[in-house]
């Protein structure tokens, strides 16, 4: 059996039947910096042609454009950031960002943390971080381009939070993945099972590091752009049983995802998680984690 | 902080940096607000505004830097849309092209460049009298926001 056939497979006994997609390119209004209306103005002015993303506040597909669109003035300046439509969710999914102290554990290339801080409107802080050094000066420039004012990053895995000795109000996981043959045409030739083993393992480990320096009252926003349910409802089936989280419910784009995979039932609550099958985005995972107190 | 002083000068401008605020790390000075200077640990990589870097007796700004120095009084010139472009993919601004000048117009003056709707897209050092010259280049391209697509390619 190919590399394909197994995972087109996998994904039909969760319920998708697979297709192929054409991915359109997102942008995001850093509202910081540029009012919305204005940007969106200059843009058409430009004869790039943009269609509002309805599950977003500040998102936007580009449905026509001669050119880059990373390459305009606008984008220099930092009124807008390319980024991809699902991977937009994760941020806004905290309940109030302002003032508050913000992990964004796995941070490079730093689209999301300049989001975070666009939310924040620059107030509170984020601790930036990423494990691979290169990774960082993309970071950055983003950071600088975006005219990013609370971010302080460090080069640290994950893995180590602790060393910081500090505890955070709000935490974004958006782990390394396996990512999905939506954003990467080679995905089955290079991907085999033991990669999403792999990699779960490693973010079982980023999820029980993140509970040690979350807030009594905080919240985790966990993600994955893989379609592969060991790195998402089992993950999170296992922070549930493990790590004596609860799963929020969450309202945003996506289907509720399955609790029973693979012959295995997993905790209800999982339920709650938001699972994206490519097509109008990219293939995604999404949910909201806080410390389990008991009530539900 | 001598350093970057002079090089705001340079602009004929003055900023207040509360130099408390100011933390450097290697050569890249980075302003820091309160809460970010209670938290920041010593191995940070990055943090707050980055102002630029010094290396070998010269100051390399940061766009954050510079548009802060457009907010001041200083040399700025203000270029037409085709110049806006061209000096954003690294070209020299021909006289033709600005439509207005602040501040000074004097050869080896360094000054801001702005377009049309006052965002600073970098900076530039005067080559020829402003008010002297009639065509061809005036002011030369030092630094200019398509640095942040370059920057990617290297």
């Amino acid at each position: 059996m190919s590399s394909k056939e197994f995972f087109v497979n996998r994904y039909a006994m969760l319920g998708w039947k697979y297709e192929d997609v054409e991915l359109k390119p997102a942008i995001r209004i850093n509202s910081v910096n540029a009012r919305e209306e204005e940007v969106v103005r200059r843009l058409q002015s430009l004869s790039v042609e943009l269609e509002k993303i309805p599950f977003l506040e500040k998102g936007y597909w580009v449905s026509r454009s001669e050119f880059s669109v990373g390459a305009t003035t606008e984008y220099l300046l930092g009124y807008y950031s390319i980024q991809e439509a699902a991977s937009q969710i994760p941020a806004t999914l905290f309940t109030n960002l302002k003032d508050k102290i913000v992990l964004d554990a796995c941070a490079a290339p730093g689209g999301k943390t300049v989001q975070l801080a666009d939310l924040m409107g620059n107030t509170g802080a984020i601790i930036a971080l990423d494990v691979k050094l290169q990774r960082l000066t993309a970071l950055s420039n983003q950071l600088e381009r975006c005219h990013v004012k609370n971010a302080i990053v460090y080069n640290l895995d994950a893995r180590y939070a602790s060393k910081l000795g500090m505890r955070f109000d709000c935490i974004l996981l958006d782990v390394p993945c396996s990512g999905n043959f939506s954003t990467d045409k080679e995905w089955f030739k290079r991907r085999t099972i033991k990669d999403v083993e792999a990699n779960a393992k490693s973010q079982k480990e980023i999820l029980s590091e993140a509970v040690k320096v979350l807030k009594d009252d905080g919240e985790i926003v966990y993600s994955t752009c893989s379609l592969e349910p060991e790195e998402n409802e089992l993950n999170i089936d296992w922070a549930v049983k493990n790590l004596n989280l609860q799963v929020e419910k969450i309202n945003c784009y996506g289907e509720p995802s399955p609790t029973k995979i693979f012959g295995k039932n997993l905790d209800d609550q999982v339920e709650n998680c938001r699972r994206i099958w490519p097509g109008k985005t990219q293939g995604f995972f999404v949910c909201k984690l806080k410390r389990d107190v008991g009530v539900r | 902080m001598k350093i970057l002083k002079e090089f705001v000068s340079r602009f004929g401008a003055r900023i207040n940096l509360n130099e408390k605020l100011v933390v450097k790390k290697g050569n890249r000075y980075f302003l820091l607000n309160e809460k970010l200077k209670n938290l920041i640990g010593k191995d940070f990589f990055y943090a707050g505004i980055y102002l630029g870097k010094a290396k070998n007796g010269k100051f390399f700004p940061s766009f954050n830097l510079l548009s802060t120095i457009a907010q001041e009084k200083a040399n700025k010139i203000f270029v037409d849309k085709r110049s806006e472009w061209l000096f954003i993919c690294g070209r020299d601004i021909f006289k033709r092209g600005i439509t207005n000048v602040v501040g000074s117009k004097r050869k080896g003056d360094y000054t801001l460049v702005l377009n049309q709707y006052g965002e600073c897209l970098g900076f530039g050092r005067i080559i020829h009298n402003l008010y002297e010259i009639v065509e061809g280049v005036a002011v030369k391209n030092i630094s200019d926001l398509g640095d942040f697509l370059r920057r990617e390619k290297r």
